[in-house]
């Protein structure tokens, strides 16, 4: 039990990738981040940086964080060369600073892949998400006519594993720590919640085929099943998803 | 047929075609293996077991044209992934950890591939294209291995072999779309156990030849 | 002006079908002649841009994220309220319009009310048909669960990420437009004003977060879909981009905001632990169905929970209102929390915590079904506490969560602005005083899915609409107001950062435009917003230039309305004598600490028109009337 759980301070050399476009040389920079409690957040570290450099009128860190509560996806970067940090299952804005030890050095440094453009420092461009999701990761209903949500009895474990695969964030994690810069957990992740459902049945094949051709002129890498993606991706999804992604494939690509 | 030129361009065609050249090539191995292991049986089983082979005459040939043409698409479609992965992050990271997910397999395919390569080119100018009058292929099998450098060219290549294995036979069965979680850990166990037979069934060979000389 | 909330007349329940059929129709081929303008990408701006689309109409949207996919309806956890009666328990559309109007403490608009109950059914036959992965029974049918303060069990929910599912399935209808062209996404955008033509609302100007561009936009109406205020208290559960600009651009440009004091904090929020938190984490109320409130009875007892014995707990919610008990709505649960703590029974290193205790849940399910609800919520806490809920109690402590107060709407969901649209969290219609628990995310998909798409459509067939450029003279003087003030924000060169200041003024609304108001406290809090002010545009340090990616700007802009926009609140909460739902004014309880509402003099709108940065704003009252329910002092005894 660590409900009185004693506050600590400590300190940490930070080294964190700048650079101030997406076409300019980058490179690591080296800062002091002194009394840092360990109830903080790894954002909140990054925030407490950032106002001393304000103050002295340097360049703060700029990176991305919305929610910060490890459900929006906007946050993430490699810390110690893992993607989201050292902590299974986390996000970087939930991984917290009890998991660090005093006078530790933490390189910090972005997602980094040809199809996530460099914006500034830890913030990168990922659009191509996006792109692939517009290409198809839909069911193709409109607002209005639709029957009543229990005309069409869906198994509880199709939902469930549904679900698994409906929970990917679109951080952009598995394209980070994939040695190849693959997309394919996601897009794994997207097939799947759909294909597992009876609503997104009909359209099953010409989505896998969309997304999958999308995702290739993105610039992703491919998929060499080294499964780092599942170890980082910050809601644990799982590579079933990738092979569910080939099935789905062949069977639209042959069936 | 401009669909099937679809999805062999894509990047799930291109790993398709790695991954059903590839455990061709386990059946090969399996089949070369069993075949090899005759010769514990000594000379007069291992020649009467390549004769057998040589007396199929036109099969061998279609199996070996086969075989060319399989490693011909195995070699291509490797060497266009790993080009595409190399290009798809052209600016690496300064740190880079592994967060448990790759092996010494999965880390090394590209390589150990290469090596492959190299090994078979190597083996079949030794005991394929070789001149086969006035001598028995057990006698050239035995020469060869009585040269410890052979020995360790081959039982080095083996161990090579057995790592492509372990990450390629389960990998196969991923990139097919075959993962179940009720039978992926028998899936992968058996990636385990065959990289093992593969390389011990035929790294044990020359060190059995060299002790015989 | 006078306010005409347009609600149609005719009985209760024929209103909307009344309304539909006399609002005019843009003919289908007419459709892709308008421009429409969305900012905002949550579960209102999502889907109303994808309903807007698929009609035929142009699109543009607008986010401040990377993604649309990011909004902060994505952090919803406990679930999405439908009258679909699935669980037979005597759940119908009037049920649900009524918990609504109680629940909101009497303060909201009838029509809207039973207009969203009766759209409720609906949304969730979308989302289904999305692909939305609701939890189901094993027969394959839907699941409900009982939900904060309702007494049948109409809440659908997708394990503790509901929000997020209903957004990706709002994402993914949006996603299907942009990719048929329909809607022109502009994400990293960051509105800063609205444009007017002749009285109209026919543009916004953004600033692109990437490189700092200013930029224009013009079309035929505007939708604000940019969420609620709560970060004017700094810690919130808001997300950090959340903020009050785009609608307090509005304001300013004339759009009546109404009830800005209405906001409602959240009872199941992470305790605070330090000065530098930056955000506030909270735990779904659905723990409170199987979780029990407790302190020790002893106000100081600083032991262990596993050492306080039953005897010695004080079950303080089950003890005073026994038919409710755990379940009492958010704002009485909150405020009890506060009460307990006040009298030093509060919990944890700061004494300002209560428990929340699974213990005798899990003994009489199991650890299997508790974790099977939860799970992710307990996984949750043990990554921010490091404490494990399955063995010692959460703590938990009550945190600004959402705001009932908005830009004022009519029946349409139009402004006082004509052409200018304001859906969800960003308008005030509603929730009253007090938004039940599953309601938001409801409110959200009715605005966008159901309600907008037929409005819009009313107001442009009957609007004569010049043509507009954003070459005119009103796009260019109000692009040029926007750079002055980058530029002058630039320019100060304090001491201060922005954050700090945000700090500051987020002590001071929580402290006395918080949980507990008192016109004293209120009228000290209007004397420091103004000397923060002053303070913020002599003092603030903002770092690196305009044209650049640059946060510190942003949050700059942010903080400076988040301290305007603070004064509103303080005036319309001095304003309303009276306590009510999220509004709790000392001066007015009963003699039992409970809410003492004065239907007399206020059972109104308080809305509130901008009229300069010296002056106080102009007041005016919409009257509720309530003809179908009849107000009750709200007991949950």
């Amino acid at each position: 039990m660590t409900q009185s759980n004693g506050k600590k301070n400590i300190n940490l050399t930070l080294k964190v990738w700048r650079q101030v476009g997406p076409n300019v040389k980058g490179r690591l920079e080296t800062y002091q981040a002194n009394n840092i409690s360990t109830d903080m957040s790894f954002l909140e570290m990054l925030d407490v940086v950032n106002e001393e450099l304000i103050i002295n009128h340097r360049d703060p860190i700029a990176f991305d964080h919305d929610c910060r509560e490890g459900i929006c996806g906007m946050c993430g970067a490699v810390v110690n060369g893992r993607a989201h940090g050292p902590e299974k299952g986390t996000t970087l804005c939930q991984l917290h600073m009890r998991h660090f030890s005093d006078r530790d050095t933490v390189v910090i440094e972005p997602w980094r892949s040809r199809a996530f453009k460099i914006i500034k420092d830890l913030v990168v461009d990922r659009s191509a998400l996006d792109v692939i999701i517009q290409a198809g990761g839909y069911i193709s209903v409109s607002a209005g006519g639709t029957p009543d949500a229990n005309v069409i009895p869906v198994p509880q474990e199709a939902a469930e594993k549904a679900m698994d695969a409906a929970a990917c964030i679109g951080c952009g994690a598995c394209v980070a720590a994939c040695p190849n810069a693959s997309a394919m957990l996601f897009v794994g992740a997207k097939v799947s919640h759909l294909a597992l459902l009876p609503q997104g049945v009909p359209e099953a094949a010409r989505r896998v085929l969309k997304m999958v051709q999308k995702m290739d002129e993105c610039g992703f890498g491919n998929c060499t099943n080294e499964t780092e993606c599942e170890a980082v991706c910050p809601k644990e999804i799982s590579i079933t998803n990738i092979a569910r992604l080939n099935r789905e494939y062949i069977k639209a690509g042959f069936l | 047929m401009n669909w099937l030129l679809d999805i062999i361009e894509s990047s799930i065609g291109k790993k398709l075609l790695m991954a059903l050249t590839g455990l061709g090539f386990c059946v090969f191995l399996f089949g070369h293996l069993a075949g090899n292991l005759t010769i514990y049986g000594g000379k007069d089983a291992f020649n009467s077991y390549a004769e057998h082979l040589h007396s199929l005459g036109p099969i061998l040939t279609v199996a070996e044209i086969g075989l060319l043409v399989f490693a011909m698409v195995h070699i291509l479609s490797g060497i266009f992934l790993f080009w595409g992965n190399l290009k798809a992050r052209p600016q690496r990271y300064v740190i880079n950890k592994s967060a448990g997910g790759r092996t010494i397999g999965s880390r090394t395919m590209p390589y150990t591939g290469f090596l492959v390569l190299l090994f078979v080119i190597f083996h079949l100018m030794n005991f394929h294209f070789v001149d086969k009058t006035n001598t028995t292929i057990f006698q050239i099998v035995q020469n060869a291995f009585s040269d410890p450098i052979y020995v360790g060219i081959y039982v080095a290549a083996m161990l090579v072999v057995g790592i492509h294995v372990s990450h390629g036979f389960w990998s196969a069965f991923q990139t097919l779309g075959a993962n179940h979680p009720k039978y992926m850990p028998l899936i992968k166990g058996l990636s385990i156990c065959f990289s093992l037979i593969v390389g011990m069934g035929f790294g044990f060979l020359p060190i059995y030849f060299l002790f015989m000389s | 002006m006078q306010l005409d909330s347009k609600v149609p007349g005719g009985p209760l329940s024929e209103k909307w079908d009344k309304h539909l059929f006399d609002l005019k129709l843009v003919n289908p081929a007419n459709k892709r002649k308008f421009e429409i303008i969305v900012v905002g990408t949550g579960l209102a701006g999502g889907s109303a841009s994808a309903t807007l689309a698929e009609l035929g109409y142009n699109v543009k949207t607008f986010c401040i994220q990377d993604s649309p996919r990011r909004a902060h309806s994505i952090a919803a956890q406990g679930g999405i309220n439908a009258a679909k009666n699935y669980s037979n328990d005597g759940d119908s559309v009037w049920r649900l319009f009524y918990d609504t109007v109680k629940g909101g403490d009497y303060r909201s608009r009838e029509a809207n009310v039973y207009r969203l109950a009766q759209v409720s059914n609906n949304i969730i036959d979308q989302c289904v048909a999305q692909g939305v992965p609701f939890a189901r029974e094993y027969g394959g049918l839907l699941a409900n669960r009982s939900f904060g303060g309702a007494q049948v069990s109409r809440t659908f929910y997708a394990r503790g990420q509901t929000g997020q599912q209903l957004l990706i399935g709002a994402y993914s209808a949006l996603s299907r437009q942009i990719a048929a062209g329909k809607v022109k996404m502009f994400t990293r955008r960051d509105m800063l004003d609205l444009v007017l033509v002749n009285g109209k609302a026919r543009g916004i100007v953004t600033r692109n977060l990437v490189n700092g561009n200013i930029e224009t936009h013009a079309a035929d109406a505007v939708v604000l879909a940019t969420g609620g205020y709560g970060n004017t208290f700094y810690l919130s559960t808001n997300a950090m981009a959340s903020n009050v600009s785009a609608a307090y651009s509005a304001y300013k440009k004339g759009a009546f905001f109404a009830n800005p004091c209405y906001t409602q904090i959240h009872p199941t929020c992470i305790p605070v632990h330090g000065t530098y938190q930056s955000k506030l984490t909270l735990m779904s109320e659905s723990l409170r169905n199987d979780g029990r409130v407790w302190v020790p009875k002893n106000p100081g007892d600083k032991r262990l929970p596993s050492q306080i014995s039953e005897s010695e707990r004080d079950y303080y919610l089950e003890n005073k209102y026994p038919s409710f008990g755990n379940l009492v709505p958010r704002d009485v649960a909150s405020r009890n929390a506060k009460l307990q703590c006040d009298q030093g029974k509060g919990v944890g290193e700061t004494g300002l915590a209560v428990y929340l205790d699974f213990k005798d849940a899990i003994q009489r399910d199991g650890k299997d079904v508790i974790a099977k609800k939860y799970g992710n919520l307990f996984q949750m806490y043990e990554k921010i506490t490091a404490d494990n809920p399955y063995e010692t109690p959460m703590m938990i402590y009550p945190a600004v969560h959402y705001t009932m107060g908005g830009l004022w709407v009519d029946y349409n969901l139009m402004s006082t602005i004509p052409g200018l649209f304001v859906l969800g969290e960003a308008n005030f219609s509603d929730h009253g005083a007090n938004r039940l628990g599953a309601s938001a995310l409801m409110q959200g998909l009715a605005d966008g899915y159901f309600i907008i798409p037929y409005t819009i459509g009313g107001y442009l067939a009957g609007t004569k609409l010049e043509k507009v450029s954003t070459d005119d003279a009103g796009f260019k003087a109000t692009a040029e107001d926007v750079e002055a003030r980058i530029k002058k924000l630039l320019s100060i060169g304090g001491k201060r950062t922005v954050d700090d200041f945000h700090r500051q003024l987020g002590n001071i609304m929580w402290e006395y435009c918080g949980m507990a108001r008192s016109a004293k406290g209120l009228t000290k809090a209007k004397d420091l917003i103004a000397e923060l002010r002053a303070e913020f545009w002599e003092n603030v340090l903002v770092s690196g230039s305009g044209n650049q990616f640059n946060q510190s700007l942003e949050k700059a802009g942010h903080v400076a309305d988040f301290i305007e926009f603070g004064k509103l609140m303080v005036l319309d909460a001095l304003a309303r004598k009276e306590s009510c739902g999220g509004h709790f004014n000392e001066d007015y309880q009963t003699e039992e600490n409970e809410a003492k509402r004065d239907d007399e003099s206020f059972c109104h709108v308080a809305a509130w028109e901008y009229a300069g940065d010296e002056n106080e704003p102009n007041f005016q009252k919409e009257a509720l009337n309530f003809e179908n329910v009849t107000l009750t002092q709200r007991s949950y005894k």
